[in-house]
């Protein structure tokens, strides 16, 4: 996370299906353009938010229903801190499969870290908390 | 939907699905669903045309992995045409450059079946 407070900051609560997931990433799109990367970089950034609402949304283990998936940009002159986090507010899911049994969640876990920076993973099962934060810095 | 899925049949035991848009978690189930009737009714060799596919992620992957392996099972195969330097990146980093054959144009690939 941010050390400093970061020069802008957007968020973003999506219900957790994979109709809005697109949604996440037009918001990330936006966020990213007003920044100097390049073309590429955006689009890379783009897909990682992509697999990371899928990710979380995988988490819930089929019960998505009324959960909502949380973002937050943090907005630096050299970079791109963005959280993806369930906030579930009802009883945790069941427990969901490691990703090592799921190719495409294996898949996804791999995009996300050649095309990040950086990527910490923080889950409390037990309370229901997935989160993932992901780090793009602007090239000098 | 931002997904558009058209297929033709240019020869016996043949079929080109054409894909354009968004391949992701939301509409990969139907990509998968193509696949899987397509296998089912007896068609194994099987050309996956991604030149108008404009975003792709890994539950899209995840079903041309698994339409690959059921039609290799079938004894056919699974082509895939990708004149999109974005998307044949998306392959490339994820290694699976190495477990398809990746043609420009759909001429080469059904050549190749």
């Amino acid at each position: 996370m941010s050390e400093t407070k970061p020069l802008a900051e957007v968020e973003l609560r999506i219900p957790s299906r994979p109709e809005y997931v697109g949604v996440a990433r037009l918001a990330i799109l936006g966020v990213a353009s007003r920044m100097r990367f390049s073309y590429d970089e955006v689009e890379d950034i783009r897909l990682a938010v992509g697999e990371a609402c899928t990710r979380s949304i995988d988490r819930l283990n089929g019960a998505a229903d009324g959960q909502t998936i949380h973002l937050r940009c943090l907005i630096d002159a050299n970079r791109l801190t963005i959280e993806v986090r369930n906030a579930l507010t009802e009883a945790p899911p069941r427990e969901a499969p490691p990703d090592i049994l799921n190719p495409e969640a294996e898949l996804g876990g791999v995009l996300i870290r050649i095309l990040m920076d950086e990527v910490h993973t923080e889950d409390r099962p037990e309370e229901g908390v997935h989160l993932m934060r992901m780090v793009k810095y602007v090239a000098r | 939907m931002n997904l558009r899925v058209e297929t033709h049949r240019p020869r016996e035991g043949v079929a080109v699905i054409s894909l354009g848009g968004e391949v992701d978690v939301y509409t990969s189930p139907r990509v998968k669903q193509e696949v899987v009737d397509l296998l089912s009714n007896g068609t194994h060799k099987l050309v996956v045309d991604l030149s108008g596919v404009e975003y792709l992620d890994s539950t899209g992957l995840g079903v041309l992995i698994g339409g690959l392996k059921r039609a290799r099972e079938r004894e056919g195969d699974l082509k895939l045409v990708c004149d999109n330097l974005r998307i044949h990146r998306i392959f490339e980093i994820t290694g699976l450059t190495k477990i398809f054959d990746i043609h420009r144009t759909e001429g080469e690939a059904l050549d190749k079946l």
